[in-house]
């Protein structure tokens, strides 16, 4: 089967620094693929660069590669070459984004609703008493609680779980094709985490839409990842499938993302945590 | 206005590595520079100008009015009395730099420590000294000054003391805010903790570290006290009998339309004057807070 | 609505705090009013000073006198003045239209451009145009503002006769509303751009520096990642945002604007309360200066208020607290 997302050989520059190298992966329809790797290694910024907003929101540049679309057409663009206004048109509609830190993620000073039918209003042309129809149901979709009188609330109003979910709800208002989650669980409470990755999973059951997840965290990756792609240092290290990484892990890297994890029974026959294993690595 | 040098160990205050690193980037700062070598060049034009242009401001030398470089008139032309621009401009530094360095002396000593005791001790004391500070917040500063000055004779001195009489306030919210910040610290807990006296823990331990921003502040504040007493004695409220850029401004306004140096050149003085400070204050603000440039 | 009603009442009494503050100032200092209000003729003649002292009540215990105008103040009396032998209050309710044309221009002038440049510079921060902001903010704010209202005359007024020199109408005009109205704001431009370029300096950085902070933020990448249009992103999610500081600092200064405006007054002869302030005190005419402390205090106080309502609507996440520093 084609792929619906397919990164080639991606490169992106900041100044003479380069965050990115020569990175390739593919995303199915109704797939999740996780990107791990720890701060710095060039995950944060690929997702960025899928949303081409590296050279709009920060300093970055797509040196080389391409990413490959395919659009409900059915037909493959390269979201590289695309101007700007083809850009918007794709962002928020056919591909759309969540962040890791929901409270900064939202403006302040509008409700939420108001910022969920925003993105409805611009994409799908509904007028203000149909996209908030469709706003609503969006929040009922993830779970909100009293969805009405949710809407008219500010970000600082609400709990962190649930400005994640008004995120994702956002992000799927417009039906995308691909989710990309930067870190969407980092800054959440551990069972708020559980919570949101458990919604992600039956959404995008539900919508049929292929998922980038970026993530540091190997336990996110066990929860929700089909594929796996490990970065370090701006590359692509070692890939896979969810199993065979988890199972048969040939990096070093790799073993060390893993070996932070402490695993579910690791304490058996312990009175208290031992310190975690020293894993040699070079890279 | 946050300042990170929490890190800032007490005893080190401004002599430590902090304050080395912020004089290395005062002095890469090539406007900030600038602003210490106008200042300089001010105060050596104030202190000893007149011995290399020894004229008398007050005596008339000249036809009135007469421009730069027209008939027998001085480099920078005649006033309507036909004084010498010049020699004004020269000697005229003095009453406004000793009247902000005593205003300003003034602000820091009644602004530090009152926000220095409003935030350590806190409660109803700082809330006491809070609602005099808003008392006087709300004041139009020129306005208040001028009544002051009105009422109690036009001197050098009456002008310093209402120049800082409707100037602390700024400085005693600054230094509140930065002792609120500080007190809870730990090096000022373990100096409370070791049995430090309050004054020892306001002024020793506290006090250094909060000296960075203050010291901005204070610099702008005295960019801004010459300002005020350039208004002042424009409006005819200064000493009398003393030379003043904005005296100069202020007998000049009737006529000035027949000769523009008359108000020009003195101003541009005092323009000098305050945007050397201005200057070396951000250049200061930008030294302390290197992630805050060009801002 | 509760911390408005609180902030309301703690104002009036800080008001009174002003007034029973001034009323000792004056009273403190040194001179006989009854001399001034004699003046050359009367001065010498003892039995007139007596009258005088009578009449003013100025032989009364201080805590009387004082009991006694802060109860006429409640009522909007403010005395009358020395000089004019009119009532303060109606000599500073005519000056006070003029001082608010000229500040309210100037105000709403610095604001809008200034946040316009700010919005301008901040998405080109490299640009020749922003570090001209830098070195126009640091003159704007280093000028004394007398002075550069006389080199506008000199410009403006004088070498190209483009605005009058000074005045707010042309007392020769004898037109309809709309012509005198053309006529004030003919005058006013001069005056309003003089005071208005010091805060035009100041705020055009200001709003430079808080547009470049939200132009980093996060939800600003949420807006763009949504699609939105740049002018979208920049100008409903990102000013709403980075115009909190610069109201917020606006609504502070204008005390300072007051006394701004009194020196630019004075320069242009502007007919408000700075030119009656500035006249009063070489009369020390004491009942217009105490009247003109009084409420231009209270004006500021009022500012302050509406700045703090203007803050809540703009900002919700103050709404619920009350708090505000």
């Amino acid at each position: 089967m084609e792929p619906l997302l397919s990164v080639r050989g991606l490169t992106v520059t900041f100044g003479s620094f380069t965050a990115v190298e020569d990175v390739s992966f593919d995303i199915h329809a109704g797939q999740t693929l996780a990107v791990v790797g720890e701060s710095g290694s060039g995950k944060s910024v690929t997702a960025l660069s899928i949303m081409r907003l590296v050279e709009l929101g920060t300093r970055g540049k797509i040196e080389r590669g391409e990413i490959l679309f395919r659009t409900p057409d059915g037909d493959m663009i390269d979201l590289v070459q695309q101007s700007e206004d083809a850009m918007r048109a794709i962002r928020g509609n056919q591909i759309s984004m969540i962040f890791q830190e929901p409270l900064t993620s939202l403006n302040p000073v509008y409700s939420v609703g108001d910022q969920v039918a925003e993105a409805v209003i611009l994409h799908q042309g509904l007028d203000k008493d149909a996209a908030n129809e469709r706003v609503l149901e969006m929040f009922r979709l993830v779970r909100i609680p009293e969805a009405e009188k949710r809407m008219a609330q500010f970000p600082h109003e609400m709990s962190g779980g649930m400005r994640q979910r008004v995120m994702i709800a956002m992000a799927l208002s417009c039906d995308p094709k691909v989710l990309i989650a930067d870190e969407p669980t980092t800054a959440l409470d551990v069972t708020i985490q559980a919570q949101i990755l458990g919604l992600m999973r039956d959404l995008r059951e539900q919508t049929g839409a292929a998922v980038l997840i970026i993530t540091h965290d190997m336990g996110v990756v066990a929860e929700v990842a089909d594929d796996v792609v490990v970065m370090n240092r701006a590359r692509v290290v070692e890939r896979g499938s969810a199993t065979q990484i988890f199972e048969s892990a040939a990096e070093p890297y790799t073993k060390a993302l893993l070996a932070s994890v402490p695993r579910l029974g690791s304490m058996a026959g312990r009175d208290e945590p031992a310190p975690f294993d020293l894993v040699e690595y070079q890279s | 206005m946050t300042l990170p040098v929490t890190g800032v160990s007490p005893e080190q205050g401004d002599l430590g590595p902090p304050g080395r690193q912020a004089l290395r980037l005062f002095i890469r700062n090539k406007a900030a520079v600038f602003g210490l070598v106008l200042l300089a060049a001010i105060v050596f034009m104030t202190l000893f100008g007149s011995f290399f242009y020894d004229q008398d401001p007050s005596r008339i030398i000249a036809r009135p009015l007469q421009g730069p470089g027209e008939g027998d008139a001085p480099a920078l032309g005649t006033d309507y009395l036909g004084r010498d621009v010049l020699a004004g401009v020269v000697n005229g530094g003095s009453t406004s730099l000793t009247v902000a360095l005593v205003a300003v002396l003034l602000v820091a000593v009644i602004g530090v420590s009152l926000g220095a005791i409003s935030g350590y001790y806190g409660g109803w004391i700082d809330v006491a000294l809070m609602r005099v500070t808003e008392l006087f917040q709300v004041l139009p500063a020129l306005l208040f000054a001028m009544v002051i000055v009105a009422l109690f004779e036009p001197s050098t001195r009456s002008v310093a003391i209402a120049i800082g009489l409707a100037s602390w306030p700024q400085t005693a919210r600054l230094t509140r805010a930065e002792f609120l910040r500080l007190k809870n610290l730990e090096f000022v807990k373990a100096a409370r903790a070791s049995g430090a006296s309050d004054f020892r823990i306001i002024w020793r331990v506290i006090f250094p570290n909060a000296l960075p921003p203050l010291i901005v502040s204070i610099t702008l504040i005295m960019g801004a006290a010459i300002l005020f007493e350039s208004g002042l004695a424009f409006l005819g409220l200064g000493d009398p009998n003393s030379q003043s850029w904005g005296l100069m401004i202020g007998l000049s306004r009737q006529t000035f339309l027949n000769g523009w140096w008359t108000v020009t050149f003195p101003g541009m003085a005092i323009f000098a004057t305050v945007l050397s400070f201005s200057l070396i204050g951000d250049g200061l603000q930008d030294a302390f807070n290197p992630k805050l440039r060009g801002r | 609505m509760n911390h408005i009603t609180a902030r309301v009442a703690w104002s009036l009494g800080l008001i009174l705090a002003v007034i029973v503050m001034c009323f000792t100032l004056i009273h403190l200092a040194p001179g006989d009013v009854a001399i001034v209000i004699a003046g050359d003729s009367g001065a010498g003649d003892p039995e007139v000073i007596a009258e005088i002292r009578e009449d003013l009540g100025l032989d009364d215990p201080f805590l009387v006198q004082l009991g006694g105008y802060v109860g006429d103040v409640a009522q909007g009396d403010l005395g009358t003045s020395y000089r004019f032998n009119e009532p303060v209050t109606e000599l500073i309710v005519t000056r006070l239209w003029p001082t608010f044309l000229l500040v309210g221009t100037a105000v709403s002038f610095a604001i809008v451009l200034g946040v316009l440049v700010g919005v301008f510079t901040a998405r080109r921060p490299e640009s020749p145009i922003s570090h001209g902001v830098t070195v126009f903010s640091l003159t704007g704010y280093s000028m004394p503002v007398f002075w550069t209202g006389l080199l506008l005359v000199i410009m403006f007024a004088s070498n190209v006769q483009w605005f009058p020199v000074s005045g707010m109408r042309d007392v020769r005009l004898e037109g309809n509303w709309l012509e005198e109205w053309i006529d004030v704001a003919h005058h006013l431009v001069l005056p309003a751009i003089t005071l208005g370029v010091i805060y035009l300096a100041q705020y055009s950085r200001l709003s430079r520096a808080s547009m470049l902070e939200v132009l980093q933020s996060d939800y600003v990448r949420t807006a763009r990642a949504k699609g939105l249009a740049e002018r979208r992103v920049v100008y409903k999610h990102a000013l709403r945002n980075a115009v909190i500081p610069v109201v917020t600092v606006a609504g502070l200064q204008f005390g300072q604007m007051l006394s701004g405006a009194l020196l630019v007054e004075t320069v242009f002869n502007w007919p408000g309360l700075g030119r009656l302030a500035a006249d009063s005190v070489f009369q020390r005419d004491a009942p217009v200066l105490l009247g003109i402390l009084i409420l231009s205090s209270t004006l500021v106080v009022i500012i302050n208020i509406l700045t703090d309502v203007v803050y809540r609507l703009i900002d919700p996440r103050i709404r619920v607290g009350g708090a505000s520093q």
